[in-house]
């Protein structure tokens, strides 16, 4: 491979967006959905290109960026990461397509915006230098603040957006203290060397905590969640689906908290599944408690992150493994939910179960796409969510039995909340002139969710090689940990 | 070699003593535009001197060796007890002010003030102040210079108050800084003093000098409190920034505010003068200095949230991100030093830009009342967003300069002060984000109201002035090698003396 793959897959949506700026403004819409569908291309031979019986760390990038401080500019993948960048592409393409006349028109701020989120989130997955990782991490912020502050659903929404810019920059301050502390030793801020060298004991301590507050408040792990719901309301449909669905919060957990702090890790297990466990109870709980489909989306996400991160505490292969897979199944499944709630939301002008009622009656096919996501939300057999739950089931109940049989409690609660909520909204009569006159699914809509829902079925029938791609990398993982 | 000194004469380097050109350029370009009244000429020739004197400190930075850490293109001319030399570090904070004052003299043409001509020949002379302080290498010349930059500030506020706020304003800012400079003269004469008692009757100001024979007990105590006061009021460092929310408000908008903040002058100072010659008061008051930074860290953020005026929010920001250059300076640690440094070129360039466009704002809406502003986003979204840019460069985003010397901060906080006042400190700095988002989004991003301002589009000198100091500061942020290069080995020796 002598290409840099994974440079110009990082790069081609920030190309993209400055091409934006040399194109008439009537073209914008097309170019951006251009340069998503190549960078979708360039994330799908990702996979291809990797190869899970070679050495764990593939398609290396490496070049001196900030000699003085030890920063190098370094990008890898491994089994863990390497679908993630696909994942992201789809969702984003998915979420152009949603909006795809309604918010912004034509603006070519919207769409470079949208464009730079999508480097942004790509550079997370696939950097392999802690601050070059940092760097993604933060430069995420000022596009959703854009967004949401300027193109809000419901008033308030530059405060929402001030406050979510607020609560992550603060996220990042313990994040970066953390990353200066690991990369104080000899091997720099390369992620590489930081796996093979781990720090000493006590310095591991004060990098897992000060990583757990930074990442869980992004996951978002109950008592740090207070941001979603509220942004779930405020947020355009594309841009919740792509934060909802999109889990950094985890995948930074399981890229770098954990395996740079094996010992701490090990030691604060029962924290993690105490975190782990209130965030799916939690969340559960507050989906029964809501009226809004949109924040009790939200809720569900809290929910299921809740059981990554008990999957993650095991430290078991079986358990990282479920969760990267409950990972990836989330960005198709509650990102394509988002996408069927802004779709709804667009023609009833609410996604309120007391603003709708006998959706079904009128847009079959939306009902059929939004009931089919959320059963993959709740773990549904056959669906994208089910092999990656049932490993992390098994896995919480190997190795905490207590908290694995509350999960599966949990588990239960949510599964009937959607249900409840799905009749309330969807069957009965239809009481409102705007549920009777909406028209179903446009060509263009249908044509995003067989999409995601062909992903959703085909990854729950068939999930042999997903799991096999994620299995020599996952054991890696969980070697690394047990040292 | 004296008192851990050393020096390289101008003629080892170069075929002119470039620093004294330095200086002397825009002096002679002062008098020159002075002469030539108020023709176009006068503005024309005001912009060509300030984009010479750029070109020029330019090309003394690439004249000097960044390897070594001994002062370079040294001048000496024992008479007038001239002394002058630069280091990597003098370096960064004069390509700083030559950036600094070029944008304004680019920034005052577009705000078509009145008397162009008066208010370039001003300008030139405060660059003349700047450059001159920045080389100093005699703390007597450095207190001199800094006199001449001062009543520069002091004339622009002068000749365009009008108000009795503004007058209210000039004459606060004349208690402060007249009693700031008196402090800082005293502190001369205490170190020149303590120099001829050890020498027996010798005055004498020179660093060089006065590092040879420093101070003794209560003697270094005195001079660094004069000093480090004198400095502090120059800065500002809480709780000695009374004069700057007032002058903000109601000086000259924009060119006044940023000749005083725009370059970080006083956390030069103290880096060249007060931590060589006092180090053991230095290494004595270190926590109770630290101590009243970290506080005005957030005693100035909750000042933020209170303001309803733009210009005044700003004020409060400067000094707010002043004490975090301060935490660095005073952790008295390599890589601490050398992100303040970074740091302060970094805020003053990102200040400036801000206080630009504020005056555009100002310009198009006759007012800078948060209460007042709405939904320039609409009419003005690249100074929205290059407003909303130079905000988070202040905070440290990734991508900015401000990002890497933050990062060298806080490893020396960490270092010196534990993880966890460290953690406390970035905190207020998220703080400082909070009030700059706060401002952003009223003044930027809320609803036009009906029957608002009708606001005009960008205009194209808008778009270079601003779009200049934008693409400076993220070249900076992406490329920060060659400033660390550039600021490591003097950093290192003004570290050295506080091996602990």
């Amino acid at each position: 491979m002598n290409w840099p793959l994974l440079s110009l897959l990082v790069f081609s949506p920030l190309l993209t967006a400055a091409l934006l700026w040399c194109l008439p403004r009537r073209a914008a819409r097309w170019a951006t959905a251009a340069g998503m569908l190549l960078t979708l291309a360039l994330s799908s031979a990702l996979p291809l290109a990797y190869d899970p019986s070679g050495p764990r760390f593939q398609l290396l990038e490496q070049a001196e960026w900030i000699a003085g401080l030890r920063v190098q500019y370094l990008l890898a993948v491994d089994g863990l990461s390497v679908l993630f960048p696909a994942s992201t592409a789809l969702l984003f393409l998915g979420a152009l397509v949603a909006a795809w006349n309604r918010d912004a028109g034509d603006s070519r701020l919207y769409f470079s915006l949208l464009l730079g989120l999508e480097s942004a989130t790509l550079g997370i997955f696939c950097a392999h230098d802690l601050i070059l990782f940092f760097v993604f991490w933060e430069l995420t912020l000022i596009p959703v603040y854009f967004l949401l502050g300027r193109w809000p659903v419901t008033g308030g929404g530059a405060a929402v957006a001030s406050r979510y810019f607020l609560i992550m920059i603060a996220g990042g301050v313990p994040l970066l203290i953390a990353f200066v502390i690991a990369g104080s030793g000899s091997s720099g801020f390369d992620l590489g060397a930081l796996l093979a060298a781990p720090l000493p004991a006590e310095r591991q301590w004060l990098f897992f905590l000060l990583c757990l507050i930074g990442f869980g408040l992004k996951v978002p792990l109950v008592p740090l969640h207070t941001w979603l719901p509220q942004f779930a309301l405020a947020g355009p449909g594309a841009l919740t689906a792509l934060l909802v669905g999109l889990k950094l919060g985890a995948f930074g957990l399981l890229r770098i908290a954990m395996p740079l702090a094996p010992f701490v890790a090990q030691e604060l297990h029962w924290l993690l599944v105490g975190l782990g466990t209130v965030s799916l109870l939690y969340g559960a709980v507050g989906m029964l408690a809501q009226s809004n489909l949109r924040v009790s989306m939200a809720y569900a996400s809290i929910c299921h992150v809740g059981l990554a991160v008990l999957g993650l505490a095991s430290c078991t292969a079986q358990g990282v493994q479920g969760a990267v897979s409950l990972l990836l199944s989330f960005a198709v499944a509650t990102g394509g939910a988002f996408l069927l709630l802004e779709f709804l939301r667009q023609r009833t002008g609410s996604t309120d179960i007391h603003a709708l009622g006998g959706a079904a009656r009128t847009m079959p096919l939306l009902a059929t796409g939004f009931l089919i996501c959320g059963l993959a939300g709740v773990g549904m057999p056959g669906t994208s969510s089910f092999p990656g739950e049932f490993l992390l089931i098994l896995s919480a109940l190997e190795r905490h039995t207590g908290a694995g049989m509350a999960a599966l409690f949990g588990l239960s609660i949510a599964a009937g909340a959607f249900l409840s909520l799905y009749r309330k909204a969807f069957f009965g009569p239809v009481t409102r002139p705007e549920v009777a006159q909406a028209e179903d699914l446009r060509p263009r809509e249908w044509a995003v969710l067989v999409v995601l829902i062909g992903m959703v079925v085909v990854i729950g029938v068939y999930p042999g090689p997903w799991i096999d791609l994620l299995r020599p990398a996952a054991e890696a993982w969980a070697a690394g940990l047990s040292r | 070699m004296s008192g851990g000194f050393s020096e390289i004469l101008w003629h080892q380097q170069a075929t002119l003593p470039l620093l004294a050109v330095l200086q002397l350029l825009p002096l002679a370009g002062a008098g020159l535009v002075l002469a030539l009244g108020e023709r176009l000429l006068a503005v024309r020739m005001g912009k060509v001197v300030a984009l010479a004197e750029l070109l020029m400190a330019a090309w003394v930075a690439a004249h000097i060796d960044s390897a070594s850490p001994a002062f370079q293109l040294a001048e000496r001319l024992p008479t007038l007890a001239y002394h002058v030399g630069v280091d990597g570090i003098a370096i960064v904070f004069i390509l700083a002010a030559a950036l600094l004052t070029f944008l304004m003299t680019l920034y005052g043409m577009s705000r078509g003030m009145i008397s162009p001509g008066r208010l370039f020949a001003v300008l030139l002379v405060a660059e003349t102040g700047f450059i001159g302080m920045l080389v100093a290498l005699n703390v007597a010349w450095f207190a001199v210079f800094s006199l001449i930059e001062l009543w520069s500030v002091v004339y622009l506020l002068r000749r365009w108050a009008s108000s009795r706020a503004e007058i209210q304003a000039l004459a606060r800012f004349i208690q402060y800084q007249g009693f700031g400079w008196l402090m800082f003269a005293a502190g001369c004469v205490v170190l020149g003093w303590g120099h001829a008692e050890a020498t027996g009757g010798r005055w004498s100001f020179d660093l060089f000098d006065l590092t040879g024979a420093l101070p003794e007990g209560k003697f270094q105590t005195a001079a660094f409190y004069l000093l480090f006061y004198g400095l502090a009021v120059r800065t500002p460092l809480f709780p000695l920034h009374g004069w700057l929310p007032n002058m903000a408000q109601h000086g000259l908008i924009a060119v006044a505010p940023a000749l005083m903040v725009g370059v970080k002058v006083g956390i030069f100072g103290m880096l060249r003068f007060v931590l060589p010659l006092t180090p053991a008061a230095v290494a004595t008051w270190q926590p109770y200095v630290v101590g009243f930074a970290m506080a005005g860290v957030f005693f100035t953020a909750a000042l933020a949230f209170q303001q309803t005026n733009l210009r005044r929010l700003l004020a409060f920001a400067v000094v707010s991100h002043t004490s975090l250059l301060v935490i660095g300076l005073f952790s008295l640690h390599e890589a601490g030093i050398q992100g303040a440094v970074l740091l302060s070129a970094n805020f003053g360039l990102a200040v400036t830009g801000m206080w630009f466009i504020v005056g555009f704002v100002f310009r198009r809406t006759g007012t800078t009342e948060l209460g007042e502003l709405s939904g320039l986003f609409e009419r003005i979204p690249f100074l929205a967003i290059a407003f909303l840019s130079f905000g988070l460069a202040i905070v440290g985003m990734p991508g900015t300069p401000g990002f890497d010397a933050a990062h060298l901060i806080l490893e020396a906080a960490i270092d010196r002060f534990g993880a966890l006042s460290t953690v406390a400190t970035a905190l207020g700095n998220v703080a400082a984000a909070g009030f700059l988002l706060w401002a952003f989004q009223r003044a930027f991003l809320s609803q036009a109201r009906t029957g608002g301002l009708d606001v005009d589009r960008t205009l194209p000198m808008e778009y270079v002035v601003v779009g200049v100091a934008l693409a400076a500061m993220l070249a900076i942020g992406f490329f920060t090698e060659p400033w660390l290069q550039l600021t490591e080995a003097a950093s290192h020796v003004a570290a050295m003396r506080f091996v602990q």
